[in-house]
């Protein structure tokens, strides 16, 4: 499938410090493209970009065919944006900012009024549509704020940061609201720095750090792509002879073994799932009963890692 | 292609949302009340009849005319604190990733400025005109159509300082001190007559004076009117088509969300 967003060569300079450092990447019709990395990797800035909110320095990108630099009218009409800051007047209603946003972006009369009522009872917020969101809470202020992609629907919706400063139940409801809105045609670029919201909402996860992309793939791939990233943790009944670590290293996909005690091992490896059913088999074979088995999987903080040498948490501070 | 319908909502917001600020709303009524009230009638007493015979033969006439110029003129320039407000919640980048393009925002909004100054300074105007009784309708209207475009081009150089600018400090002080100039250098309280050489000839250029001539003109007050109609009218449309033109310009080649103090 042709990609809907293309960005070539995407650079932002703010006097001497560059937010987004010649991005080149591919946003596939019909996927949720993740855009992971901590504070200042130059996310908010891509698609800021994106939404010709901001203008690149060098490089361009394409929303659908039209060039952000060339066409930004255009490429507004393919998208449709939730900041990560909820952009509310605080003498706002939610129904004020939902209907204009529904008139602004064509819907007819009566389609809006159905269209606003179903989303603001979908974010739970039908109740107060008539408040000020001055006395909304900052959860309440976020659902407001996504709203606006839901009652859009948008061919490109771009989201940041959707479910920072929401609970677990509300962070759930929104990311159902994100797949139903994918199933319904959308294409969704999400940017966020939760690792758990990239891996699980994502079709693809693109990692990106000080302005630069550093890999983009599935979630899976990109975990399986760490020499060594799972980690099986298995204990003995028996101790293990050197020779049989020996023998042990020279299976397919064993990147490692430790031995933490001469019965309790660290094996080092990749797709464990294919490869935990032989290593059974061959301590079995050996003679060498399994009292116990734990898998660890890595997790897309591994993957960062594995490319900076710093956990998200590390990249943050820094 | 510019789409009247997205001008239009966007004209729609910034009219609702000026409805909102009670509070300004309520304080420009009484700052009128007071001008009228207190100090048109006070100085009026104090002209001697060679002056009033200048204005057309009664000062607060003259007076009430030129405070509904001021009037508009400053409602209208609220725009660009609106600006400000905006950017201090985000909503300015909001507003840029909508589908609308730049033209129309820039309409929109020029025109949502203008024209809610005029729905708020419309009840005013009808009580001066009915103080200074009309005599020709005809003339009114054409007068009260080029106040319509005075009122976006002054929207249209409200916005364009707020952009330019960026910053809400800097943006406050210099719409001070501009008012203070373009009031008083024009004849919006005052004939040209009575200005030193120099001051006249910035006021025969300064688009208050196009205004506050025109508006004499079509309230039957032609003996006062400075400036003739047509070139007046002239004017008013040149200082809005220069505004807007630049407002476009800004937000289409240079306005960018961020950066904003």
């Amino acid at each position: 499938m042709a990609p809907i967003i293309r960005m070539v060569n995407l650079t932002k300079k703010f006097g001497e410090f560059t937010a987004v450092d010649h991005l080149n990447l591919e946003v596939e019709e019909g996927e949720i493209l993740g855009l992971l990395g901590p504070n200042g990797a130059g996310k908010t800035t891509t698609l800021l970009m994106l939404t010709t909110v901001i203008k690149p320095t060098d490089g361009t990108a394409f929303v659908g065919p039209y060039d952000v630099s060339k066409e930004p009218d255009k490429a507004r009409t393919l998208v449709g944006m939730a900041f990560q800051e909820p952009k509310l007047l605080w003498v706002d209603s939610p129904w004020d900012i939902l209907n204009w946003h529904a008139k602004v972006c064509g819907l007819s009369a009566e389609e809006r009024k159905k269209r606003v009522r179903w989303v603001l009872e979908q974010v739970e917020l039908w109740n107060d549509r008539f408040k000020s969101v001055h006395a909304f809470s900052g959860g309440m202020r976020k659902r407001v704020e996504i709203a606006k992609i839901l009652i859009q629907r948008p061919k490109i919706a771009i989201v940041d940061e959707p479910t920072a400063q929401i609970d677990i139940v509300g962070k759930h409801r929104i990311w159902n609201m994100l797949r139903d809105l994918r199933d319904e045609g959308s294409t969704i670029l999400l940017a966020t720095n939760e690792l758990y919201e990239a891996d699980v909402l994502s079709d693809r996860v693109a990692i990106m750090h000080k302005g630069k992309l550093l890999v983009c793939d599935e979630p899976k791939k990109l975990k399986d792509s760490i020499p060594g990233g799972d980690v099986v943790e298995i204990a003995l009944e028996k101790d293990v002879p050197n020779a049989v670590l020996a023998k042990l290293k020279e299976i397919p996909r064993v990147v490692n073994v430790l031995a933490i005690k001469q019965n309790q091992l660290k094996i080092y490896l990749n797709q464990a799932e294919e490869v935990l059913p032989k290593i059974t088999e061959f301590f079995m074979k050996e003679q060498l009963p399994v009292r116990s088995i734990h898998m660890s999987e890595p997790s897309l903080d591994d993957v960062f890692a594995h490319y900076t040498g710093l956990t998200i948490e590390e990249a943050q501070r820094e | 292609m510019i789409s009247l319908r997205k001008v239009w909502t966007v004209a729609e917001r910034d009219i609702r949302m000026f409805l909102r600020y009670k509070f300004l709303l309520i304080m420009r009524a009484i700052w009128f009340v007071s001008q009228i009230a207190l100090f048109g009638l006070v100085v009026n007493r104090m002209f001697r009849p060679d002056v009033q015979s200048a204005v057309g033969g009664n000062y607060f006439n003259y007076y009430a005319a030129g405070i509904i110029i001021t009037m508009l003129y400053s409602t209208t320039v609220f725009i660009g604190y609106d600006i400000y407000e905006e950017a201090d919640h985000g909503v300015i980048e909001y507003l840029l990733s909508v589908p609308v393009s730049r033209k129309e925002l820039v309409l929109g909004r020029s025109i949502g400025g203008g024209l809610r100054s005029f729905l708020y300074v419309g009840p005013m105007m009808l009580f001066v005109l009915y103080l200074i009784g009309v005599s020709n309708i005809l003339q009114l209207l054409v007068a009260l159509l080029s106040l319509f475009l005075f009122t976006f081009g002054t929207a249209g150089f409200s916005i364009t300082l707020a952009v330019s600018i960026k910053s809400s400090d800097r943006f406050d002080i210099l719409m001070g001190v501009t008012d203070a100039l373009i009031v008083r250098l024009s004849t919006t309280l005052y004939p040209i007559a009575y200005m030193p050489q120099y001051y006249a000839g910035v006021a025969s250029i300064n688009p208050l004076t196009f205004a506050a001539d025109l508006f004499r003109w079509g309230a039957g007050m032609e003996s006062t009117a400075f400036t003739p109609p047509l070139l007046a009218a002239f004017g008013i449309v040149a200082f809005f088509s220069i505004f807007t033109f630049l407002g476009i310009f800004l937000h289409e080649r240079r306005l960018e969300g961020g950066g904003w103090q």
